[in-house]
């Protein structure tokens, strides 16, 4: 157990290196730097004088050294104009579009993020499951038709554009004020009642629109591993002592369907950060996403970086929980491949 | 050298004093409900304490009325550096434009000038929106221990202040006045003041002495700035050092309004600035509305939003297709669209690379008769009618007709359609061998197809290029659309790879003489037309190449006599050469301009202008229409 823990610590290391260089590198694929990126955009303006400004900072921050030199300080291999101070020093480095060092910035987008996710899953399992188990045990019912039609609605609406419809109705017919996480007024207001209830109805549509696919996804997946499962000789054995139904379905192929979303903890953990991008975007969320988007657009290397490494530990740290889990989960699993 | 502009006095201060006007009774400083209260607990002096002595009284002209206090203001932006149009929207200048375009001291109490020297003289008393006096220890400062300071600015002062390299004498007389002197005219200096993000020329010296270290102790600044992650006293003083920005909620202001809220926040609150030096003809102190509320929200919402009813005054951000959903929400909502011309000199224009790396078209592209035959075979009309409705103006790429400098020539020269003419001329340069599909062929045998690139972000301009290539097939040239991304269009167009490219046309196309024609010379290798030239003057023979068609090197010329001369007659005569050298050549091909920007402003929302332009410079957005005297009618 140990040595595998050793292994698996080792090959996550060297992942997440691999990852670190191919983030840096596609992110500075793109011509130019955010300096230039800036510089043009003020000249767009017409306020060519601000580009001054602009210039005299690209020395500051490094970006005259060469990319593999700007990307180990990054990292925190080699001393940069700043001494060491990378990401393996605990530094995140410094966003330029906000001004701000990086952790300063996804921190305040960070819990909001979660938060929303988080009733997002919980949304999605707590709606699936029953509609799941439903139409798996009457399957071609009338019932299990009507559910699959809206399934594969859900799968095919783009979500942006449901997004726009609901903010737009419920604007219209309760008053919700479109996009953010809570009203204006509330949004440097002290937590309360009011500013609790206000961030539940703004949630609403977030919920609805990132959740509906994936439920109608889920939907589909619990059902086709119920309908497998409910054609085993120990279903039929459960049946035929006459154990109850409601029992006979819950306690042994229902369990058994979960294993497949134990293996899935590895997408949800990144899901929580980077999930939704979109429909933030279209949403005006204050999470991550389109602060993620921005980043990359201007690229604000240091801040896109992170967000992209942040996710990209999450997934491998997922990855190692769930495979642990399934071992505890299902004796069947085996550690370590030994036989 | 005396000229006509040798004295700048507030020419709005008719009725201060002594000189008073019929209405003059009713004068009377009236305090702001908002501040009242802490007036009387003693927290804030009253009103006649913190004015100037020497206030700013605006006089009332045509289409502003006297308002009421109170109320708030809500906006959007897309993100807090954003804040910035703020700014230029605020218009609070040492001197600024008025609604006719003219200089007028703002800030200041007057200018005199003779074009060299410069006295600006601050009015008596005015105050910080912190309550410390603005004397000219802030020019000092700004002068000699920031523009001068070799860690705080590696470069040395601004470009501006320098008058063939040479910086300028700078005498502090007294308290209230400053006298900048250079040997020779500097006609730069008060645009630049008066531009949408001005040249700052003094700085709150009280504020941020406390962050400078000659002032302040260098290794405690030092290791507030390590604290701050950043790299040094420097850093973190120019940091905070950023009155356009308004991202620094502890820097005094002179504006209209202060920023209230710290960074980083989705939602921010600015006050009414108790120290502001205007004041209206009753004697309210501006600005009317007490506060401004600006909500951050994704560039895509903002017309849902306006439609919604959740602003009151919103520009940036909309355009004219967000038109049909703004008009739909204003009877429910309580607000109307206005839609303002904006001052570009074309909406969709052409820019022919004559300092393209391919030969065969660098040589098509200075052939006169070639851009001239380009221009002839676009039907305007049909451009104006598909993609502005109709309510634009067929025009070459030149100031519009609301400017001083205007001229019928300079609009429709080579500007009508004309298939015959333009095929006359191309058959004349010697393109008359056709390929199969009837498209000329150039004299190496390619077929003659201009690549034309362009910002993909532009959606208006690749439809308006669709048009052309239309009309463009009848005089045998072919035109291909290549968009592209922004940054990397302009490096393309600065390495020569560009043969033409297409983008909005002049900025600034309601120009008065005394603003620098710097669009229409090459001296800036960020003009499509000629890039390389623009290098050339821009790095002073360095890299590029020199300008070598006497067209050009008569407009770089006129542009170095303009930025010589301190006279305006001179001034007007020289941007009237320029104008004319540059629709005769057809430097760039203009189509239609006056497409319009739609506004949102509430219903109840008084002295905003039903119609007038909108630009960056030199209306500064809203700011020449003065947002202090909107106001919240009853």
């Amino acid at each position: 157990m140990i040595l595998f823990l050793l292994r698996r610590f080792v090959t996550m290391a060297l992942t997440l290196l691999a990852i670190s260089a191919l983030v840096f590198i596609v992110i500075k694929l793109p011509p130019g730097d955010y300096l230039s990126n800036q510089i043009e955009e003020l000249r767009a303006q017409g306020d060519a004088a601000a580009a001054a400004k602009a210039e005299f900072l690209r020395h500051q921050y490094g970006l005259d050294l060469p990319i593999w030199q700007q990307y180990l300080v990054w990292v925190g291999a080699m001393p940069g104009p700043n001494g060491w101070a990378g990401l393996l020093q605990g530094d995140w480095g410094w966003s330029f579009e906000y001004q701000r060092p990086v952790n300063e910035v996804v921190n305040r987008a960070l819990a909001l993020t979660i938060l929303v996710n988080i009733v997002v899953v919980i949304f999605v399992h707590i709606v699936s499951i029953p509609i799941a188990l439903y139409s798996a045990t009457r399957q071609y019912s009338l019932g299990d038709t009507l559910v699959t039609l809206f399934g594969y609605l859900g799968l095919a609406t783009p979500n942006f554009l449901l997004a726009l419809v609901l903010l737009y109705y419920l604007n219209r017919w309760f008053g919700i004020s479109i996009g953010g996480l809570m009203d204006p007024r509330f949004t440097d207001a002290s937590m309360s009642m009011e500013k609790m209830s206000s961030i539940m109805s703004h949630l609403i549509v977030p919920v609805v629109v990132i959740g509906l696919s994936g439920t109608a996804a889920m939907i589909r997946r619990m059902r086709a591993n119920l309908l497998d499962e409910l054609q085993k000789p120990y279903t039929v054995t459960a049946r035929a002592k006459s154990v109850p139904p409601m029992r006979a379905l819950i306690k042994y192929p229902f369990r058994m369907a979960l294993n497949p979303f134990v293996a899935d903890i590895g997408n949800l953990l990144p899901h929580l950060v980077s999930g939704s991008v979109l429909v933030s975007l279209v949403l005006s969320l204050p999470t991550v996403g389109p602060i993620l988007l921005q980043a990359l657009k201007m690229q604000d290397q240091f801040l896109a970086g992170f967000i992209l490494m942040f996710v990209a530990v999450l997934t491998v740290v997922g990855m190692l929980i769930s495979d642990l889990l399934l071992a505890a989960l299902d004796p069947r699993i085996r550690i370590g491949g030994q036989a | 050298m005396i000229t006509r502009r040798t004295l700048l006095t507030a020419s709005l201060l008719p009725f201060l004093a002594t000189a008073v006007p019929a209405y003059a009774a009713e004068f009377r400083l009236r305090e702001a409900p908002m501040l009242a209260e802490r007036v009387t607990k003693g927290t804030l002096p009253p009103l006649n304490a913190r004015l100037p002595k020497s206030m700013l009284i605006v006089s009332p002209i045509a289409g502003k009325e006297l308002g009421i206090y109170g109320g708030e203001m809500r906006t959007l932006a897309v993100r807090a550096r954003d804040l910035r149009y703020l700014s230029a929207n605020g218009y609070t200048r040492l001197l600024g434009y008025n609604e006719n375009l003219e200089l007028v001291p703002d800030l200041i109490e007057s200018l005199e000038t003779d074009g060299i020297n410069f006295t600006f003289t601050l009015r008596d008393g005015h105050r910080w929106s912190n309550g410390e006096p603005f004397t000219t220890e802030d020019f000092r400062y700004w002068w000699e221990d920031v523009a001068n300071n070799k860690e705080l600015a590696p470069a040395g002062p601004p470009d501006i202040m320098l008058v063939d390299g040479k910086a300028p004498r700078v005498a502090f007389i007294d308290e209230r006045r400053v006298r900048f002197s250079w040997e020779k005219p500097n006609p730069r200096l008060l645009p630049a003041l008066a531009a949408p993000r001005p040249l700052q020329i003094y700085a709150p010296s009280a504020y941020l002495k406390k962050f400078h270290a000659k002032y302040t102790d260098r290794k405690a600044l030092d290791a507030q700035a390590a604290r701050a992650k950043l790299r040094s006293w420097a850093t973190l003083h120019n940091r905070l050092d950023d009155p356009f920005e308004q991202g620094n909620r502890d820097m005094p202001t002179l504006g209209p309004w202060v920023n209230t809220t710290e960074q980083p926040a989705t939602r921010f609150i600015f006050e009414r600035n108790p120290y502001y030096h205007r004041v209206d003809w009753s004697g309210q102190q501006l600005p009317y509305i007490d506060k401004l509320v600006i909500d951050l929200s994704a560039a895509g919402l903002f017309a849902a939003k306006a439609n919604a009813g959740d602003v009151d005054l919103l520009s940036r951000g909309l355009s004219m297709s967000d038109v049909p959903v703004l008009k739909q929400g204003e009877k429910d909502h309580g607000y109307k669209t206005l839609l303002w011309p904006e001052a570009r000199g074309s909406a969709y224009a052409l820019y022919p690379n004559l300092t393209t790396n391919d030969p065969e078209w660098r040589t098509l592209n200075r052939d006169v008769r070639f851009r001239r035959a380009l221009s002839l075979g676009i039907d305007r009309r049909i451009v104006n009618n598909s993609l502005l409705f109709g309510l634009g103006i067929e025009s070459n790429n030149t100031v519009l007709p609301e400017s001083a400098l205007y001229q019928e020539r300079f609009r429709t020269l080579y500007a009508q359609h004309n298939v015959a003419e333009a095929n006359r001329l191309l058959d004349e340069i010697g393109l008359t061998r056709r390929d199969s599909l009837g498209y000329r062929l150039l004299p190496d045998g390619r077929t003659a197809e201009i690549i034309v690139e362009v910002d993909g972000e532009a959606a208006d301009i690749v439809d308006a290029l669709q048009l052309i290539a239309e009309f463009w097939t009848d005089i045998g040239i072919k035109l291909f659309v290549k968009p592209q991304e922004r940054t990397i269009l302009r490096q393309r167009a600065y390495a020569g790879q560009t043969i033409m490219v297409a983008a909005a046309g002049l900025d600034n196309a309601i120009p008065t003489a005394e603003m620098p024609p710097n669009e229409l010379a090459p001296i800036r290798q960020d003009h499509y037309s000629w890039p390389k030239w623009g290098q050339f003057v821009e790095t002073q023979g360095k890299s590029g190449e020199r300008p070598d068609i006497p067209e050009a090197l008569d407009l770089v010329r006129l542009y170095r006599e303009w930025a010589a001369t301190a006279n305006g007659e001179e001034q007007k005569r020289i941007w009237m050469r320029m104008l004319s050298i540059y629709v005769e050549q057809q430097f760039t091909i203009g189509t239609v301009t006056g497409q319009l920007q739609p506004i949102v402003v509430a219903r109840a929302m008084k002295n905003v202008p039903e119609r007038a332009i909108f630009s960056w410079e030199p209306t500064s957005l809203m700011g020449i229409y003065r947002l202090d005297q909107f106001f919240y009618g009853r």
